[in-house]
């Protein structure tokens, strides 16, 4: 089975994407490689694993895609960020931080019992 | 948005396959070559760097199938890639296909035709606003005796009721109508300005009766149907305004009623008259209906007890009216206009009911069978990696393209079925409405669904019972489940077509005894012009009476003409009825009066007819000043048995004041009502104050043709302007069974089918069962076993289906069978022979059906039977 993974692992995935497309367009590869950049290599996903999220996301309307050419002249399709896929990003970054603050939170109270 | 983008992908990718499948693998080739460059950039080789391209993508077969999937289109896509299947299983096997859609597109076809029917005579609304507030009001003094209101009743309501919104009366009457062209007999609604209020049909041209044209020095004004407008009056557009002679008096047209419409609050008339209630003088006589429109939240039983206080109200103001049972009573117009013709629709459905279920179990029996053959096949798509559920998923798509075919075969018999109907049924109210509509569509398509589904259920549940894969592929086709289904299938189909064969077997038995009744009288060579004689040139009783008598001798008169007489109706269809009261066996006091079948008659009709005069004498020149009656021998019986009839005295019509009515003979008894009616007739001589419409009555040698060419120019030669209605008395009798015969040939047609289908059942299972016991019956007859005691061993097996079944059959039908009793005549429905006839008829059929595949049982050659194992 291709590595389809959790929910949370697929939500993600979809976020960095969103991330990702939101300074500029970018083809299949150019993501994947932008997100290893950013997250300095973080994340083990196979690269296959962008193009059935993409199509997700295609469907959902948060991105659409083109056919240009690359610098190297070669054709390619990018994909573009939509005016519902700004609003997703921006809606799932806030409920993100909402997550990680009171995750971290949790896990701070944690250490503090765990001192007494 | 989301939704909107969601459906454009998946139809972009539904109809731009191709496209989107060149993309997506550019797309993922451009991915790999480009981080093979990057690869390159830092320092791999070529062939390295490509390896670790692929390596880091993944399996790129197993990401386009994820793609796919993400598209959305997968569920689309697998049933196109099934139909296509099914269809390609379906043209291969020609002979399962073509039996499978032609026997359960008969059993759709009959379906749906029927319901149809029913829908448009039962359950269609009724064509007014509002239709459940319309009720008509009748006088009834017990559940059966229901007869008209009088001038006195309606007079009465129309002053004291406060359950209606709208109330009218209307009477219904024959008379000769003039517009252009030859006089016609038409039948002409009277009816108050307040009955067209109440059934509220507004006309498509003019007005309606209003209630300025019943005052007495109104002028007369007619409202015509379409039809007639069309027909006689030079059109529809034209036709307001223009002049009509009804009955010798000039009307002028007002209104036209909408096209198609036939009939107003279930009353069948061409024209439509202002009625004009004289004040009344006494309590009768009862010549009208009611119509009321209760008011919105008054109930039926509310108007009941409104009306019965009115009826209690006007009892003592009347003598000539002593009936205290008798009572004003709403009936819904739905349940008048419908009468038993829900109970004959209910039992067509019922029978074409079982006639679709036994199609079913007969395509389920076929279905099983294809699918216990195609079991290895089913086993190697397992063992492929084929889920359980894509498996019934193909099955059942194939099964419903199978009975959608059938569906629309079926649509395309009920088409026909439907207009044979209309054509064949014209007494069932409604009928003319019945036509392949979406209704009709969609019934079929949901039965054709459903058949569907049911039929795919066994070889559904075979599947799941199996366990793992079976690799004996020669035994796979054993199932030991299978054929129990298959044996429950063929036990049902008797269980469905038992039913089916009393039904028509007792209709058949009440139809060939109704046939058998003597009416009384040879109706051979007996034909009848009926002539109604216009108030304007016959003013008087001497000028009617004279016009009958000279009619009455010159038709005697003509060549081939035995005798001749008058009669104001003529059977199997005589409705004319009074009450009366014996002087020697009065009624008590506030009770109903007798009612009795009642006709006007001149001495020669029961010559003419050859009705023979049993006791006393016939009516004389002599009988003008005390009025007398002759009665039938079945209505001596009943109101003086053991005693002489002739020489009573009775009170006719409630009339008291009249001089007493005296019963001078008794003639023999005639079918006056119908075949399967009593006899009961009194008859009075013809009365020119009241019988403006006689039938002129001959039985004559010279043909029905000539006889009524003979009556028809002596009538003419009398007075050319009269209108004249035929009859052949022979024909009309014959005319009244046309309509069981008709229920009892659709009905043995329905019975024959599910013999056929029963019989198919278990024929196609015993040779199933030979076949797959070949080998077995083949040793047994190797080691000395009789062929005989083979061919009985499956047909007692056979017949075990088919006794348990027809069992099973028997007891529903002796259940149900009591709703068949208003439908009978002179026949159980429970009759021993009936029952036990057509249940040897079917267990002979099922005998025969086990006896072909028995037969091949015994012709098993025993070596070779051996040798192919």
């Amino acid at each position: 089975m291709p590595p389809e993974s959790s929910e949370l692992l697929q939500g993600t995935l979809e976020l960095l994407v969103l991330k990702a497309l939101s300074l500029t367009p970018m083809h299949g590869w150019g993501i994947g490689h932008r997100i290893d950049q950013l997250s300095k290599d973080t994340f083990q996903v196979q690269q296959g694993s962008l193009y059935p999220a993409l199509q997700r996301m295609l469907r959902r309307g948060w991105i659409k895609s083109e056919w240009r050419t690359t610098e190297n002249n070669r054709r390619a399709r990018y994909y573009l960020l939509t005016r519902p896929g700004r609003q997703q990003l921006d809606t799932e970054t806030r409920a993100w931080e909402r997550t990680s603050t009171a995750i971290n939170g949790i896990l701070r109270v944690r250490s503090a019992e765990g001192l007494s | 948005m989301s939704f909107l983008s969601d459906a454009m992908e998946r139809l972009k990718a539904l109809f731009f396959r191709g496209r989107l499948e060149r993309e997506m693998a550019e797309e993922l080739r451009f991915h790999v070559d480009r981080e093979a460059a990057e690869r390159i950039r830092n320092g791999a080789g070529p062939e390295a760097a490509r390896r670790e391209a692929l390596l880091a993508f993944g399996g790129v077969e197993q990401y386009k199938e994820a793609v796919r999937d993400a598209r959305g289109t997968r569920p689309l896509e697998d049933l196109a890639s099934d139909i296509r299947y099914a269809l390609r299983g379906l043209r291969r096997n020609p002979g399962f296909t073509l039996t499978a859609v032609l026997v359960l597109g008969l059993g759709i076809g009959a379906t749906t035709a029927v319901f149809s029917i029913m829908y448009s005579v039962v359950l269609a609304r009724l064509p007014y606003p509002d239709p459940d507030r319309l009720v008509m009001v009748a006088e009834k003094n017990s559940p059966t005796n229901i007869w008209n209101i009088s001038t006195a009743d309606a007079t009465a309501i129309r002053a004291q009721q406060r359950s209606f919104e709208a109330w009218g009366e209307v009477s219904r009457t024959e008379a000769a109508l003039s517009g252009q062209g030859s006089p016609e007999h038409v039948m002409v609604g009277r009816a108050s300005a307040g009955f067209f209020k109440a059934v509220a049909v507004p006309p498509s041209r003019g007005r309606p009766i209003e209630t300025r044209d019943e005052a007495a020095e109104a002028p007369a004004v007619l409202l015509v149907s379409h039809a007639l407008a069309e027909r006689a009056l030079g059109g529809a557009h034209q036709a307001l305004g223009r002049s009509v002679t009804l009955d010798g008096v000039t009307h002028e047209v007002v209104g036209v009623l909408p096209a198609g419409r036939t009939e107003l609050g279930g009353v069948r008339a061409a024209a439509w008259s202002a009625l004009k209630l004289p004040a009344p003088v006494r309590r009768g006589p009862f010549w009208m209906r009611g119509m009321g429109r209760l008011k919105p939240g008054v109930t039926v039983e509310m108007a009941a007890a409104d009306l019965a206080a009115i009826s209690a109200r006007i009892l003592p103001l009347w003598s000539d009216f002593r009936d205290s049972l008798a009572k004003l009573t709403p009936m819904p117009l739905r349940e008048r206009i419908i009468g038993q013709a829900d109970r004959q629709v209910g039992l067509f459905g019922g029978a074409v009911l079982l006639v679709l279920l036994l199609a079913i179990t007969n395509v389920a029996t076929l279905v099983l069978v294809r699918a216990s053959a195609r079991e290895p096949e089913v086993a190697v798509r397992v063992m492929l990696g084929a889920g359980k559920g894509r498996i019934a998923r193909l099955l059942v798509t194939e099964n419903i393209i199978l009975t959608l075919a059938a569906g629309a075969a079926g649509l395309l018999l009920a088409s026909f079925a439907i207009k044979l109907a209309v054509s064949q049924l014209p007494n069932l109210p409604r009928i003319q409405n019945a036509a392949l509509d979406w209704r009709a569509v969609s019934f079929a398509l949901v039965a054709a669904l459903l058949s569907g589904i049911l039929v795919s259920v066994s070889p559904v549940a075979a599947l799941s019972g199996r366990g793992g894969i079976s690799s004996d592929a020669r035994r796979a086709g054993t199932g030991r489940r299978t054929n129990a289904v298959r044996s429950a299938l063929v036990t049902a189909e008797f269980a469905l077509a038992l039913p089916l064969l009393v039904v028509a077997g007792l209709l058949l038995n009440s139809f060939v005894r109704l046939s058998r009744v003597d009416p009384g009288f040879n109706p051979e060579g007996i034909v009848a012009v009926e002539v109604s004689l216009p108030a304007m040139r016959y003013p008087d009783s001497l000028a009617i009476r004279g016009f009958w008598q000279r009619a009455e001798d010159l038709t005697a008169g003509l060549p081939g003409v035995a005798a001749a007489g008058l009669a104001s109706d003529l059977p199997p269809d005589s409705p004319g009825t009074n009450n009366f009261n014996l002087v020697d066996h009065p009624v008590p006091d506030g009770q109903s009066e007798p009612v009795s079948p009642w006709y006007g008659v001149s001495a020669g009709y029961f010559e003419a007819l050859g009705i023979a005069l049993l006791d006393g004498r016939m009516f004389s020149a002599a009988d003008t000043v005390a009025p007398v009656v002759v009665v039938s021998r079945a209505w001596a019986a009943k109101y003086f048995p053991n005693e002489q009839a002739v020489g009573r005295q009775l009170i006719s019509g409630g009339c008291y004041d009249c001089p007493r009515t005296s019963i001078i003979g008794v003639v023999g008894n005639v079918k006056n009502l119908g075949l399967a009616e009593s006899e009961d007739a009194v008859y009075d001589q013809f009365n020119p104050n009241r019988d403006r419409t006689l039938h002129l009555v001959a039985r004559s040698s010279a043909g029905a043709t000539a006889a009524l060419r003979g009556l028809r120019e002596l009538v003419r030669s009398l007075d050319p302007e009269l209108p004249l209605g035929e009859s052949v008395l022979a024909a009309k009798f014959d005319d009244s069974l046309a309509d069981p015969r008709r229920w009892t040939a659709v009905l043995g047609g329905f019975a024959a089918v599910g013999t056929a289908l029963a019989a198919l059942g278990v024929f196609g299972l015993m040779s199933y069962v030979v076949r797959q016991r070949r080998r077995e019956i083949g040793v047994r007859l190797a080691l000395g076993a009789s062929p005989v005691s083979m061919t009985r061993l499956i047909i007692s097996r056979g017949m075990r289906y088919a006794v348990v079944g027809s069992a099973i059959g028997l007891g529903v039908t002796l259940v149900l069978a009591h709703r068949l009793q208003t439908l009978l005549f002179a026949v159980s429905p429970t009759d021993p022979r009936t029952i036990a006839g057509v249940a040897l008829l079917l267990l002979l059929a099922a005998f025969l059906a086990c006896w072909l595949p028995g037969r091949r049982a015994a012709r098993i050659p025993a070596a070779e039977a051996m040798n192919a194992e």
